[in-house]
């Protein structure tokens, strides 16, 4: 009993140590719980890799991303053309120019180490958190679409209105994932909801999180019929995903710009940019 | 029209001059009109709040349109004129320029209203607004140019003119307390208890010099913020420039100075204000006008040489379009409009002579030249600055967007006829400040508790404006999404109106005699 009762008293002085000191330990220790998930304890750096030798292109990833994120469906009337809003997209780069090859390449948010969308949010709505992904606060975001201009890649929406779903559809809205109210900005996340979940999983069971837990974590990785998409932790080298980055196949969109991105094209026919 | 006759004439009678207090069927006609417009702006924001910004013409960059458009063309344009019509005080009171002087209260009356009126657009533009009134001064992140904006702009740099404002028409409010104004608290609070001693006067020029030479640095760097807005982003050809914000300021002195002209144009005709307002100030602005405009054509040439010569390709497809291409017609509107002026400008300064029709024409060209090179800053980086092949895009704006554009201009003019009809637009009281300090300078013994108070003030205000700034820029945080203290921006904010209020604190505290009681002895 006297180990219970000097138990009470140290969570009790934890407690009390911990509302005195600044807020940054309290979240230095919640990293530390979390980085204890990989082996030798760093902290992950999740990033993707698309090979476009594999992909054809066949648009299920923009699907699959559009129902896992609640995506409102297209609106095709003439009033709403360009506010459409689609996380995942098949862009064309022009051959040669960008250092990717390919007619259509399927187009995340590139989650950049260097982001300029987070820099010039005015109220810190989105932001890069520890494990290197651009994560954005729904609700703190003010509209005012700075992001959406800064972002060289064109991968942020705005909600130009209420997001509409119809009746029959209301029921299959994915739970875990909030739906965004007009005028907020709204991006690929790289379903940082799965990666929550199976970190949780992970924990439960005790053990470290492998590859395998996360290589098709993603709504596009899992629903890529080619395989074509990658997911996982660039900062561990044995990983699938940085075997593809340093792939000589491999290249960025517009790497010049300095800022890093964190998908990476694979293709033959890449051509060095600058 | 201008049967209200000059201020000089009434200066000796108990009349008001320049038809303050009172409502002539032209003011109430005005008025209603105004009313009207601002009413057609509600009506347009209604449907915007009611049904999102799709009413607007602006859309998803890359999905064929533009993010930014009309609202943010009209914040640039509102600040501008502001940071003008500083500039123009600032350069009486630091070189005492005595042709500037009938003109100064106009000045500090369109800089605040101006930043009313860009405030507004801002508000406008933002798709939350009220999360915007919330959020900004929770969570102002100092790395954002949009920071300066909002902060140092709406909030520091629109205090520092309020203060400006009310310590140099203290003067002018205690005349008019003489002569039974319509609202006489509203003259009796501005007054703050001026006597018009020497004292005072000393003080009041001392006070306003330092004002000039703090609020400068403030005006050059608030709107350099707002040119770094777009100078600052690798990722959009045409907005990537190191000329951007000396370019901001340039064309906000061009298009400011111009506003301030034709401002004061109106009110010499309508006001009656014409051996007020006379040849000598309007030949000094339009020399000014004729300097700001033909550096912003050089700085134009600079650009365009170099977008021409050495442009990256999207750099130069947009040259293109801006020559030869889609944006063809604002382009070349822009370059006659700045030609013509500057030629204009020139005859009139070799002439030695002033023609007011000529002044008004080339003060609405410099205007419709720099609304055209606001869009060509804003809109085309957007439409056709893309780096990746996503198809080119088009912006025009909707019923909506110029319904809230008048809604907000109408706002700008009817606050304007309000204060004509309640203050003086020109100083009353010239009585000139005293050379040297006269021995009253600091009143006795209240003189100590005033420094003292004054220069407290002055080292709070300092030091909540260099706190407040460290924390907004997540200083002491290890995690840059929240500041270390809640609502550090406004702590900031404070700093600056603190600092500024300084020069109020050393003008009026502590508290005298009351106006009324002075004039009795």
């Amino acid at each position: 009993m006297t180990s219970s009762r000097r138990g009470v008293l140290r969570t009790l002085g934890t407690a009390l140590l911990g509302a005195l000191l600044p807020s940054r330990r309290a979240n230095a220790q919640t990293a530390a719980s979390k980085r204890t998930l990989t082996a030798d304890g760093h902290t992950p750096r999740w990033g993707m890799a698309i090979d476009l030798d594999l992909c054809t292109a066949c648009g299920g990833c923009v699907v699959a991303c559009a129902s896992e994120n609640n995506l409102p469906l297209p609106d095709d009337s003439t009033d709403a053309a360009g506010t459409g809003v689609s996380w995942m997209e098949l862009v064309a780069p022009r051959s040669g120019e960008q250092g990717v090859v390919a007619e259509l390449a399927p187009m995340p948010c590139m989650h950049c180490d260097n982001p300029p969308c987070t820099k010039v949010c005015p109220v810190g709505a989105t932001y890069q958190n520890e494990e290197g992904l651009v994560v954005q606060i729904w609700d703190r975001c003010i509209g005012c679409r700075y992001c959406t201009a800064a972002c060289p890649y064109s991968r942020r929406y705005y909600n130009w209105s209420k997001p509409e779903f119809p009746d029959d559809l209301r029921n299959l809205l994915n739970p875990d994932v909030a739906t965004r109210p007009e005028g907020v900005v709204e991006k690929c996340t790289f379903c940082v909801h799965r990666l929550r979940k199976t970190k949780e999983n992970v924990r439960r069971e005790g053990r470290l999180l492998t590859d395998d837990d996360v290589v098709r974590l993603p709504a596009c990785a899992q629903s890529c019929p080619a395989s074509a998409i990658v997911f996982g932790d660039l900062a561990d080298p044995t990983s699938r995903v940085a075997h593809a980055a340093a792939s000589p196949r491999a290249s960025r969109l517009l790497e010049h710009l300095g800022t890093q991105p964190k998908v990476y094209y694979l293709s033959k026919d890449r051509r060095r940019s600058s | 029209m201008s049967g209200e006759a000059d201020g000089r004439e009434h200066a000796a009678t108990d009349v008001l001059p320049f038809g303050i207090g009172r409502l002539s069927k032209r003011t109430v006609v005005a008025a209603l009109l105004l009313l009207c417009g601002l009413a057609f702006g509600l009506i347009a924001y209604a449907q915007q709040l009611l049904h999102g910004d799709i009413v607007s013409g602006l859309r998803t960059i890359g999905g064929g349109g533009a993010t930014w458009g009309l609202y943010i063309v009209l914040d640039v344009t509102f600040v501008g004129f502001s940071f003008a019509a500083m500039l123009v005080v600032v350069i009486e009171r630091l070189f005492h320029v005595r042709a500037l002087q009938p003109v100064t209260r106009l000045a500090e009356w369109i800089a605040l209203l101006s930043l009313v009126m860009g405030g507004m657009c801002v508000l406008a533009d933002l798709g939350r607004p009220l999360q915007g009134l919330l959020n900004l001064p929770r969570y102002a992140r100092i790395t954002s140019p949009f920071f300066g904006t909002f902060a140092l702009v709406i909030g520091g740099y629109l205090f520092a003119t309020l203060v400006q404002l009310f310590l140099s028409g203290r003067a002018d409010a205690a005349w008019c307390l003489e002569r039974k104004p319509p609202l006489p608290l509203l003259h009796r609070v501005w007054a703050a208890g001026f006597r018009g001693s020497a004292g005072e006067r000393w003080r009041h020029a001392r006070v306003s010099g330092w004002i000039a030479v703090a609020i400068l640095p403030l005006l050059v760097i608030a709107h350099s913020t707002l040119g770094f807005i777009f100078g600052i982003q690798a990722g959009r050809p045409g907005w990537f420039s190191a000329l951007a914000a000396p370019g901001f300021l340039l064309l906000a002195g061009v298009s400011g100075v111009g506003l301030l002209l034709l401002v004061a144009a109106g009110a010499r005709r309508w006001l009656g204000l014409h051996e007020a307002l006379g040849e000598a100030t309007f030949r000094w602005l339009s020399n000014l006008l004729l300097v700001l405009t033909a550096a912003f054509l050089y700085l134009l040439a600079v650009e365009e040489l170099t977008a021409w010569y050495a442009a990256s390709t999207q750099d130069f497809e947009l040259a293109r379009e801006r020559i030869a291409g889609a944006f063809a017609l604002p382009f070349w509107t822009m370059v006659g409009c700045f030609v013509v002026a500057v030629g204009a400008l020139l005859v009139e300064w070799t002439r030695r002579r002033v023609s007011m029709p000529l002044i008004v024409a080339v003060a609405l060209l410099v205007n419709v030249g720099a609304f055209c090179k606001r869009w060509l800053i804003v809109v085309p980086s957007q439409t056709h600055g893309m780096l990746l092949p996503y198809g080119h895009g088009s912006y025009v704006p909707t019923w909506v967007e110029w319904g809230v554009t008048l809604g907000v201009l109408c706002v700008g003019a009817l606050l304007l006829l309000v204060v004509a009809k309640l203050f003086p637009l020109v100083p009353v009281d010239r009585t000139p400040a005293p050379a040297t300090r006269p021995p009253d300078a600091l009143e006795g013994g209240r003189g100590v508790a005033r420094v003292v108070i004054a220069l407290s003030t002055f080292a709070a205000g300092s030091l909540l404006l260099v706190a407040g700034f460290l924390w907004s820029a997540r200083y002491g945080s290890d995690h840059y999404v929240d500041p270390p203290v809640p609502f550090s921006p406004v702590i900031f904010i404070a700093g600056v109106v603190m600092t500024f209020y300084a020069a109020a604190v050393f003008e009026t505290i502590p508290f005298t005699r009351s106006v009324t009681r002075a004039t009795k002895e």
